[in-house]
């Protein structure tokens, strides 16, 4: 990156046919915070592009359009420096915005480079913690009727929660993983995995809100924790040894430097292909939904619009379907994933404990 | 052409395989998971559940394409 940043991306500017020629830093902060609206007579085929933009992380707050209010900036760079919004953090100097291609970012003044850790509070992270609040809310509620009245059936919300519940106990984690001491020591682990991505996948669905799932960031985190939770997990039912053992893939110990490598990747392509799995799910429906938007700003009539709102409420359909679907296959596939990784070292509890409720 | 018109061309050819292959995917599993629970109707949640799986499983590559398209067609 070059040290002068301004030039450097109106450069950039002028060869990308999308964005304007004239890009002060003025501007870029402007459009940081919301894409400008399409004015007439403009390229009708930015309309599209302005509309991918708000598939994107934010800032600060927004709820459809509207800003709600700023998020504080935190970045860590040979020191900590704090800030309660974006103008903050360029008027200090130390930050600048940079544009490549479109894609707007902070960079740091002295080295054109971004901060080393962007710990920032931004539109995606404020919608997980609704989706943490919301699962918690949901749960203390049903822990706290089961509480209150001891060994009565469950009614209402109580109801309601512990069919999910007990579907992915029974469904999800018991049938898949062997050993039944790791299975219901996973449990937890499940269930919040199951409820967090519904909770956030559904969050998305909420005209104006934003779906945390849309971003690839959020969903490599949970494949991690996966990947970690899925490997922890077979060292210590089957043992380090085993786990060793199981890089040869069953084969002799002379096709080790073909087998090793492929059960590597074999062990890395699980989780990343849960986070693509999920990332794009969440973000093709999205994708689509603005897509058949955007067709009615393309054409400019009213004729368009009964058709677009029955296409777009049959989409939001399939989406509420593909929330639903998308948080039980991340649960299910990490379930196997973790029962592969055991592999026949369980305790062999299962087989007649499937069929038992 | 210039490079943006290929990245273009290369999206909306790299979507149509790719619904085709995913298509063609799905199609043949919905055809074989339908005709095992119409042999035995009784395992038929369990042929439900494998299929669900292994559709989403064909599903994964055809996102894996879609994204790839998707960042040639915002290049």
């Amino acid at each position: 990156m070059a040290s002068n940043v301004s030039i450097d991306s109106q450069l950039l500017a002028k060869s990308d046919g999308y964005q304007n020629i004239e890009t002060t830093e003025q501007q870029a902060l402007e459009s940081l915070h919301h894409e400008p609206k399409p004015e007439e007579g403009g390229d009708r085929g930015e309309v599209f592009m302005q509309l991918l933009g708000k598939l994107s992380d934010h800032d600060a707050f927004y709820f459809g359009a509207y800003k709600i209010c700023d998020l504080p900036k935190i970045y860590y760079d040979e020191g900590l420096d704090v800030f309660m919004n974006t103008e903050q953090a360029l008027a200090s100097g130390k930050y600048l915005v940079e544009e490549h291609h479109g894609h707007k970012q902070i960079v740091k003044a002295s080295t054109g480079m971004p901060p080393a850790l962007d710990l920032s509070i931004t539109n995606f992270v404020l919608f997980q913690w609704f989706a943490i609040f919301i699962c918690a809310f949901l749960f203390k509620k049903v822990a706290g009727a089961y509480k209150k009245n001891p060994g009565k059936a469950p009614k209402g919300l109580q109801n309601a929660i512990e069919t999910v519940i007990l579907y992915v106990r029974d469904e999800i984690v018991r049938p898949n993983i062997p050993s039944r001491k790791a299975a219901d020591f996973l449990l937890p682990y499940f269930m919040s995995l199951f409820f967090f991505i519904l909770a956030m996948n559904l969050l998305g669905l909420i005209p104006g809100a934003h779906t945390p799932t849309g971003a690839i960031a959020v969903t490599a985190t949970l494949a991690v924790t996966a990947f970690f939770v899925i490997n922890i997990t077979a060292m210590k039912v089957s043992g380090v040894g085993a786990w060793f053992h199981h890089l040869l893939g069953g084969a002799p110990w002379w096709l080790a430097f073909i087998m090793v490598p492929i059960e590597i990747i074999g062990l890395l392509v699980k989780p990343f292909a849960l986070t693509i799995r999920l990332f794009a799910n969440m973000t093709a429906g999205h994708v689509i939904l603005l897509s058949l938007l955007g067709v009615l700003f393309f054409f400019n009539s009213v004729a368009l619009s009964p058709a677009i709102t029955a296409f777009s409420l049959f989409i939001y359909a399939l989406e509420l379907l593909v929330a639903f679907i998308q948080a039980y296959l991340f649960t299910i596939l990490t379930s196997i994933f973790v029962g592969l990784a055991i592999g026949s070292h369980g305790d062999h509890e299962h087989g007649h404990e499937q069929h038992a409720h | 052409m210039d490079a943006t018109a290929l990245a273009f061309l290369a999206a909306g050819l790299g979507a149509g395989f790719t619904v085709f292959g995913a298509g063609m995917g799905i199609g043949r599993l919905a055809s074989a998971a339908l005709e095992a629970s119409g042999r035995q109707p009784e395992a038929a949640g369990d042929i439900r559940t494998t299929m669900i799986i292994a559709a989403a499983l064909i599903e994964g590559v055809a996102m894996f394409a879609a994204v790839i398209c998707l960042l040639l067609a915002i290049k």
